[in-house]
């Protein structure tokens, strides 16, 4: 079980700045050509700010502010189950958000090999006037060291 | 290319399915792509012999990288339109040479107190043997029709139309019945529809009838367990 003292543990919250090159490289990375995430013009005449970032960037903020590196997993491995993001505003390039990430829950739950323990963590950006821009939520099951028999096998390519 | 017609919440009913978006076949140079963007270099994903050693048969896709899909499948659908939730749970994990299915339907429609429209869409993803790779849920907000838009940009208040009523869940405001919409205009706007729109929405040029909504409602227990 890992140790519920640690829920509420948020490591110190780091500002970041949504650049137009990181969205164009996370869209293009997922093959995602729509010029509103690509063209700041055509982000303009839609009715944004600057290039609209894709629904789910906002988890490339949260990089290097993992509140789970306080967890003693051991040789354990950690696979996230579920996110998910709720979006107040649209996200766009320009933005400067006060990003912050804490460990909101910890517990135990029956799984196919024995008990797993689940860890979830919220994450949220806020604009610099304190709105709340973002919140998102993962959810992360550590699994013991042998892969389980739930991993699927690969395609035959 | 024309500029693309923007949704309107209006066009949509319980039950209609979202075009399925196939993506090209995830490969390893694709998750190099997105380990760089995303910033996230768990070996895991980068690095095969790592992911060998620790018992996976070779690198596999970020999380978030399917989960990406899902967020391009539905920015693309709602055209002019905000999603403000995207909620998944990931079921498979996703290998190189998989190629992904992002499919939808829709769910809810509602208003808020302020005029706002949403659309509850159910989501989930399958890989090119059918299996489910993941699941989830999104909202998105758009305005009810054309007029409704015109009117916002005028700084006009919004249209109100109790969407619930073509719909199969029944929608109060803090215990009361959502305001009634000035039928006249809610008509009026129908008119305007795009020619490119479904069929199915001739029925709603008379008022939404009874039987839509039975119709409607047998449609979706069936979406719920046979995942196709």
């Amino acid at each position: 079980m890992l140790d519920r003292r640690l829920i509420g543990k948020s490591p110190a919250p780091v500002v970041c700045e949504v650049e137009k090159g990181a969205i164009r490289s996370f869209a293009k990375a997922l093959g995602d050509d729509n010029p509103l995430h690509h063209d700041e013009e055509a982000a303009r005449a839609a009715g944004y700010s600057g290039l609209l970032a894709p629904p789910t960037f906002a988890s490339t903020l949260t990089t290097g502010l993992d509140p789970l590196a306080a967890l003693d997993i051991g040789a354990r491995s950690v696979l996230v189950a579920e996110q998910s993001f709720e979006h107040h505003r649209p996200l766009c390039a320009g933005d400067k958000l006060l990003v912050s990430s804490r460990i909101v829950d910890i517990y135990e739950r029956l799984g196919p090999g024995g008990s797993l323990d689940v860890a979830v963590v919220e994450d949220e950006g806020r604009d610099e006037r304190g709105g709340l821009v973002y919140r998102a939520r993962r959810t992360f099951i550590v699994r013991p060291p042998s892969p389980s028999a739930q991993v699927a096998q690969p395609a035959s390519s | 290319m024309a500029a693309p017609k923007k949704r309107y919440l209006e066009g949509l009913r319980v039950g209609d399915e979202l075009p399925t978006l196939v993506k090209p076949a995830i490969d390893r140079v694709q998750i190099a792509r997105y380990a760089g963007a995303a910033n996230d270099f768990n070996p895991m994903h980068v690095d095969e012999l790592a992911a060998r050693a620790a018992g996976m048969p070779s690198v596999y896709a970020h999380a978030l990288m399917p989960m990406g899909f899902m967020g391009q499948f539905l920015t693309d659908w709602l055209k002019g339109g905000r999603m403000t939730r995207l909620a998944v749970r990931f079921v498979k994990l996703v290998w190189p040479g998989d190629v992904l299915a992002c499919k939808g339907r829709v769910l809810a429609r509602r208003c808020d107190e302020q005029g706002r429209y949403y659309v509850d869409v159910d989501l989930w993803a399958e890989n090119q043997r059918g299996e489910l790779v993941l699941k989830g849920h999104a909202t998105g907000q758009l305005f009810f029709s054309a007029e409704d838009e015109a009117r916002q940009r005028r700084g006009e208040p919004p249209l109100i139309v109790d969407v619930s009523e073509q719909g199969e869940l029944p929608r109060t405001i803090k215990g009361r019945p959502i305001t009634v919409k000035p039928a006249a205009a809610a008509r009026t706007s129908v008119a305007k529809r795009p020619a490119a729109a479904p069929p199915r929405k001739a029925a709603s040029d008379k008022r939404p009838a009874r039987r839509a909504k039975t119709s409607r409602a047998t449609i979706r227990p069936a979406t719920r367990g046979s995942k196709k």
